[in-house]
């Protein structure tokens, strides 16, 4: 007797992309994104230099991005961590691994659902960061013209350009995540590991800087390395470009966002490999 | 088909989890054999901690056997086709709370697979199978227990499959619920599924399995039809009006006169879950419902 295989599905992996999605919104963590992101972009109002002037509005920028990569980061990692052990210290995916289903499929669409949970946190901020630069630019335009006599200084194209690569870079640190909690066996070892290499990654451009003209070979290569593993999050942050110059290069937006699709293809890869043979 | 091929077949299973820091071994499995054929109902019995719910999940692919083969339909355990046409209830069943029963339903009946055109009807057609048209759109974190193992049973049931595990079906559900329960089963094995079933209710396992296999320790200590096992052959039991003392010498010396002898005299009893379920209603049960799985059955008393 022969049994048809079962061949990988995008459309199982999407299913349980959008139920780990829904486990977001009907848990109410919506609420919550929504209330940071109100609450953060608001306090850029009461943190503002009072000199009036366009750097007023470079500092409402940095301001959100700081924000939005602080909060973003630890939201990333709680939420991740939370989506993926819900299911199995519920053990629900007892009941979902029984079904004719890759542990492949369950892994990238847990990914998926966290990384669209994400998304919309990054959208709300960046969306309302925007609307406030573009009500205060609006203001700041009639009490000093003349700082505005080639028009709107805030090039928000780049904003979001900057934006949606942060939320790329939150989709590699979800990766991680998944690949830490895929052998861990709790909630609380996986944020802390997550945190841990969140540091790493931020900031082991220091290190290789430190260490890349040391003459010791073995000790410059093992930086070398490490700075191959961990992927360098610095990289991702081009919020300092924005009205510089010409300002974003799309070609190295694009750049950026390739290093980051590549890494998360293989750190999912291996949380797959490693989630493979996971006892249930 | 050259032969038939058994639903579950275990060959040689032995399955260790390390349970200490210094890798001590703890053996759940030991040496297991054991072949459930197409069509019957099946009983894992034992004690608790006897290995009966982890040689479930490493049938289900969940655990990876130590040492051993085990097939379903031919196909070795972990291997994602042979999850195709099984079914399974874990023990102590949990699920996204978050969602109604229906969506929960409908959820597991996508990832089998069911065909987006059947989807709804078939969703509709479990649910009211297992009772629980009523509750099907309350969220799951607020079923009891018993409502639990029915959400269950219909997720296992939804994509029709030819094997379904259960993992202890009625620990927790009351004596009219797991009445229920075994007629479910009773009905499953006439639709010629193979039902593989754990429990501790021997007495029930005892009315709706063909066959029962009872472990120790990871060891298979007894495997049989169960009326080979329980069946006294040399025994038969005549129920009679009640017989005046005259009477019964009278019967008595009439059988020793050809031969025979009575052996026993005894008041039957009801079994007292008889008299429970014939004392208690059944109204109470949130949509209650017939109607056998793919069969155009119109449920007793569902509602419209
Ligand atoms: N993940 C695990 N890690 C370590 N030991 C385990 C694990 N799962 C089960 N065991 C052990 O294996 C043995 C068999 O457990 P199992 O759950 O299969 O028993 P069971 O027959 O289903 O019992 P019950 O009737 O209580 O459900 C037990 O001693 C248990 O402690
Ligand atoms: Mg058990």
């Amino acid at each position: 007797m022969s049994v048809a295989s079962v061949p990988f599905s995008f459309g199982r992996l999407g299913l349980i992309a959008g139920n780990t999605f829904l486990e977001a919104v009907r848990q109410k963590l919506f609420n919550f994104l929504l209330l940071l992101a109100v609450g953060l972009v608001a306090s850029a109002q009461f943190f503002r230099e009072f000199n009036f002037g366009s750097s007023e509005l470079k500092f409402i920028a940095d301001f959100g991005f700081g924000a939005l990569i602080f909060f973003g980061s630890a939201l990333t990692i709680a939420t991740t961590a939370q989506l993926f052990f819900s299911e199995i210290e519920n053990r629900t995916a007892l009941t979902l691994l029984a079904k004719p289903l890759w542990r492949a499929e369950f892994v990238f669409g847990k990914f998926l659902g966290v990384f669209a949970v994400i998304g919309v946190f990054c959208a709300l901020t960046i969306g309302l960061m925007i609307a406030l630069l573009w009500h205060r630019e609006g203001q700041l335009m009639v009490i000093n013209p003349d700082d505005f006599a080639n028009g709107r200084l805030i090039a928000y194209g780049d904003l979001l350009i900057v934006g949606l690569l942060q939320w790329l870079k939150f989709g590699v640190l979800t990766a991680i995540v998944l690949l830490i909690a895929s052998f861990s066996n709790t909630n609380l070892f996986t944020v802390v590991t997550g945190f841990f290499v969140l540091v790493i990654c931020h900031l082991q451009y220091l290190a290789r800087d430190q260490w890349s003209n040391v003459d010791n070979v073995l000790l410059a290569g093992t930086v070398r390395v490490l700075s191959l593993v961990f992927p360098n999050f610095q990289l991702f942050n081009l919020a300092d470009e924005i009205g510089q110059g010409a300002g974003v290069s799309g070609e190295v937006a694009l750049r950026v966002a390739g290093y980051g699709v590549a890494y998360i293809a293989v750190i999912g890869g291996l949380a797959v490999y490693s989630f493979r043979n996971r006892e249930i | 088909m050259s032969q038939p091929v058994s639903a579950i077949s275990i060959k040689g299973l032995t399955k260790d989890f390390s349970v200490t820091l210094r890798g001590v071994k703890l053996r759940a499995v030991d040496a297991l054999n054991l072949e459930v054929a197409e069509g019957q109902v099946y009983g894992l019995l034992g004690p608790n901690g006897s290995g009966k719910s982890t040689t479930i999940k490493i049938i289900l692919g969940l655990l990876d056997a130590t040492v051993g083969d085990v097939r379903v339909f031919g196909v070795p355990a972990n291997q994602v086709e042979a999850r195709r046409n099984v079914g399974y209830l874990p023990e102590a069943p949990y699920f996204y709370r978050y969602l109604s029963g229906r969506e929960l339903v409908r959820f597991y009946a996508r990832v089998c697979g069911v065909p987006k055109a059947s989807l709804k009807a078939r969703v509709d057609e479990v649910i009211a199978w297992v009772g629980l048209s009523g509750a099907a759109d309350r969220r799951v974190g607020t079923y009891s227990k018993g409502m639990l193992q029915r959400i269950g049973l219909a997720q296992a049931l939804v994509h029709d499959p030819k094997l379904i595990v259960l993992d202890e079906p009625t620990a927790g559900v009351d004596p009219v619920g797991s009445a229920e329960m075994c007629e479910l089963i009773v009905k499953l094995k006439q639709q010629g599924k193979t039902v593989l079933i754990t429990s501790h209710l021997l007495a029930q396992i005892e009315d709706v399995c063909d066959r029962v296999a009872i472990l120790d320790r990871g060891k298979l200590i007894v495997e049989g039809s169960v009326l080979e096992l329980v069946g006294q052959r040399d025994r038969q039991a005549l129920i009679v009006d009640p017989l005046p003392a005259a009477d019964l010498e009278a019967l008595r010396g009439w059988l020793a006169a050809r031969g025979h002898s009575l052996n026993s005299v005894e008041q039957p009893r009801a079994r007292l879950d008889q008299l429970f379920l014939s004392k208690v209603s059944r109204p109470g049960r949130p949509g209650g419902g017939s109607g056998g799985v793919g069969s155009n059955e119109v449920p007793l008393d569902a509602k419209p």
